[in-house]
């Protein structure tokens, strides 16, 4: 039996990658897949370990394309997703031991596609008329469509539900925008955005806010990029003027798009703390710098690059763990766990980088740069970014410990009635 | 440990779940915490009559032994599950001493294809019925994981030396002693009641679990197993031994942590239930991700083939994780109760003290670490600084 996509010959054998396949057996079908179909000069730079050369494909403005739509229709960018959609059905664990596959052929798909794949996929998925899933999913499994999150606002960080950019239905069924968003990586390149809006201003802030799949291109939508402490502008504050939304582009019920949010929410945290597999990670490319540049014999440091390692190695095992145990099933408050923890690790690593190389951290060769003070400056986006480590203590505290919420008394007011912060 | 390491499957099976229920609830019934600080403060070493129902009813201590020897032919993971529950509860006396430190060293030195009369048949019977309790007396541990003996053995195997540490060391049967032998380190067997043996009672830390000084002044002993490969079989036991002693400390670490949580889900304050504080409830989340945490290393090593490089890797990880992290959480879980929690009648203090002896069991963390790193390094060497 075989998985046949549209546009290519059928790829994979599905009994080879049907849930119960070993590992091994899946390993063994990407594998020879990859052999088959990517790039001759691609497996060759892969294999003498040329990472830039893999890049400048990868990022080809024709080559780039034509691969991710090979792997789209392979159903290899979307292991996870069911068969009708373009996907192979597999669960997450077995899902996963395909994309690590992809990964060390530098074969996955783009970090940057993340909003798209994984957050806007499963949103669709799970809440997408059959209308939407048929004009998005196809072009998210291509990595043709690219994707921003329009969540937080100047107003509505940690507290997201306090959001008031709002949405107002026209006598002729659209949708008038208007408001403002903020932190939203890759506005200024995106297609197509995870919009939430409030829709009733008289219901309490979780119950009248509508979830939608916004058009980038729409008039009236200005992504304008921030610079980050790190120098870069990779995120945008986006404002939304008189921006007309058909209702089309509305993804759950009206009023219902907290619940909708939830499911990307938790994508979010789940996929923040990487990938379901104990293997070689951060640590272990800073302690091969610290035996390179001699700072592995200060026995201070390798006791801190040692417990960093433990440390890693111990969220591998979780990570794997919650994948083998949650299945396929919806991730719950044990991502916000490994959520946390990544972050905490990720801080450890950031500071230790530099702690290691203490003048290169500090000034370097222009023409050089240095990859330890980038790293430090962008180590305190894990705690920030898909909510601030304080929220997921709330969480984990709340909902695996069952101790009482955060106290809120604006919860159950109508939104319009509440305090301005 | 990455290309060879088995898949674990972090799926309880039926029988994985039926054991730990009939643990838990013999346990729950004859050995709650309020027993084991019964029996601390009376000076009581254990409870006899539990000790034999363990054995000859639920069958605890032969079960990862070999049907061979009358146990149950079980495997490390069920027993993992075993010592979980006994950390919960505090269960102190031979148990992980008999089963957790002698008998690994035990098993790793025996030879299946050997006589019959070695010590394996000799001795694991007798704890698999509950007629003999054990332990393990070793000096220290050096970096890279050897065992540190400054105990000798003359050719005719009489041993010299003191172990100035030995957890249930005063009433132990049977002591599996590290000794320096003529061919490096190797394990010795020293009987109660050897002629020139001493053991001197200490006071210990935990309270629930006994300690003793250890000198021998030629003291006869029987070297186990082949000499040659005491070195190799130490290291095995060792490694058996750390993923128990941190499915322990995983025990110990998820009790204190509900202990605490129900504390500040009942306790008020200021007219509020102080778990709706951020600083207690954030305190009490970083007491949860610690336990997924320790729960994770821990059984992803008792889910590994012992006796592979990639299981000493593993165990050596849990022990360093488990170890930092119940101590953590015996500080947190005194520090949320307040003043109850430093009181002597609450059962915080137990948990805190178990924490830090049971870091001293096999090694500390730090040590643990360190022997993680020629792997490491071997790794990092020949794979080249990974992308």
């Amino acid at each position: 039996m075989t998985v046949t996509q549209p546009g290519t010959e059928p790829v994979i054998e599905q009994v080879t990658l049907a849930a119960r396949a070993s590992d091994a057996e899946i390993i063994a079908a990407v594998e020879a897949w990859l052999r088959a179909h990517l790039p001759e000069d691609w497996q060759a730079a892969v294999a003498r370990g040329d990472l830039a050369a893999v890049e400048a494909i990868r990022e080809d403005p024709e080559r780039g394309p034509a691969w991710f739509d090979l792997l789209g229709d392979s159903g290899l960018a979307t292991p996870t997703w069911p068969a009708e959609h373009g996907g192979l059905g597999l669960p997450a664990d077995r899902g996963a031991v395909v994309t690590e596959t992809l990964a060390r052929f530098r074969a996955e798909r783009h970090n940057r596609d993340f909003v798209g794949l994984v957050l806007a996929g499963h949103t669709i998925l799970e809440w997408g008329t059959p209308e939407q899933k048929a004009e998005r999913l196809p072009a998210l499994r291509r990595g043709r469509e690219f994707w921003c999150q329009l969540f937080s606002e100047p107003g509505a960080g940690s507290d997201l539900a306090g959001l008031s950019t709002r949405a107002v239905r026209q006598a002729d069924g659209t949708w008038l925008v208007n408001g403002q968003k903020v932190w939203n990586s890759y506005a200024h390149l995106a297609d197509f955005g995870l919009l939430m809006a409030r829709t009733d201003p008289a219901a309490p802030k979780h119950r009248g806010i509508t979830y939608f799949l916004l058009d980038m291109h729409t008039p009236g939508v200005e992504p304008r990029p921030l610079k980050q402490m790190t120098g870069n502008a990779e995120f945008n504050e986006t404002f939304l003027t008189d921006v007309v939304v058909p209702d089309s582009a509305r993804i759950g019920p009206v009023n219902q798009g907290w619940s909708v949010a939830i499911t990307t929410l938790m994508q979010e945290r789940n996929g923040l703390s990487g990938r379901p597999a104990v293997g070689p990670g951060e640590a272990d490319t800073l302690v091969a710098r610290a035996v390179g540049n001699g700072a592995w014999e200060n026995p201070v440091l390798r006791d801190r690059l040692l417990e960093a390692y433990v440390e890693e190695k111990v969220l591998q095992m979780t990570t794997v763990r919650s994948f083998v145990a949650s299945g396929d099933a919806a991730p719950t408050a044990e991502g916000s766990i490994r959520k946390l923890a990544h972050s905490v690790l990720a801080e450890k690593l950031g500071v230790l980088g530099t702690d290691l190389e203490p003048d290169g951290a500090v000034a370097w060769d222009p023409a050089e740069g240095s990859e330890a003070a980038d790293r430090f400056l962008a180590m305190k986006t894990y705690s920030i970014a898909g909510g601030t480590s304080e929220i997921q203590r709330n969480i984990i505290a709340e909902r695996v410990l069952g101790l009482p919420k955060d106290p809120d008394p604006e919860r159950h007011l109508p939104f319009n009635e509440r305090g301005r912060g | 440990m990455y290309a060879e390491q088995r898949e674990p499957e972090f799926g309880w099976t039926d029988e994985h779940r039926g054991l730990r229920e009939t643990v838990r609830r013999v346990l729950a019934d004859r050995a709650p915490v309020a027993r084991a600080r019964e029996l601390a403060e009376a000076g009581e070493r254990h409870d006899p009559a539990l000790w034999s129902e363990l054995a000859e009813q639920v069958g605890l201590q032969g079960l990862a032994l070999p049907e061979r020897y009358g146990g149950f032919g079980g495997t490390l993971l069920d027993l993992a599950i075993v010592v979980e529950e006994m950390g919960r509860v505090l269960h102190g006396g031979p148990f992980l001493p008999t089963v957790g430190l002698a008998a690994p060293v035990l098993l790793a030195a025996d030879d299946p294809a050997g006589d019959d009369e070695n010590a394996a048949t000799e001795y694991l019977p007798r704890i698999a019925e509950g007629s003999l309790t054990a332990t393990f007396a070793v000096e220290s541990w050096d970096a890279a994981g050897e065992p540190v003996a400054s105990t000798t053995a003359d050719p005719a195997g009489r041993l010299t030396g003191t172990v100035p540490v030995v957890v249930d060391g005063a009433d132990a049967d049977l002591l599996v002693v590290a000794v320096q032998g003529p061919a490096g380190p190797a394990p010795y067997l020293v009987e109660a009641g050897a002629t020139g043996l001493t053991r001197t009672p200490l006071e210990t830390l935990d309270l629930t679990r006994r300690a003793a000084r250890i000198t021998f002044d030629g003291t006869p002993a029987r070297a186990l197993g082949d000499p040659a490969r005491g070195r190799a079989v130490l290291a095995r036991a060792r490694a058996v031994s750390s993923v128990l002693v941190s499915a322990e400390q995983v025990g110990g670490m998820t009790a204190a942590t509900e202990l605490t949580a129900e504390y500040a889900r009942t306790r008020t304050q200021f007219g509020r239930l102080i778990g709706s504080f951020q600083g207690v409830k954030h305190r009490l989340a970083d007491m949860a991700v610690r336990q997924e945490m320790a729960h994770s290393a821990a059984y992803f090593a008792a889910w590994q083939e012992p006796g592979t490089p990639e299981f000493a890797e593993v165990a050596a990880i849990a022990r360093s994780y488990c170890g930092d992290a119940f101590l953590q959480t015996g500080l947190d879980a005194i520090q949320l109760h307040g003043g109850i929690g430093f009181t002597w009648e609450h059962d915080a203090h137990l948990y805190l003290r178990r924490a830090r002896a049971d870091r001293a069991l096999l090694g500390s963390p730090q040590q643990a670490r360190a022997e993680l790193v020629p792997a490491l390094l071997s790794r990092v060497t020949t794979e080249g600084i990974p992308a």
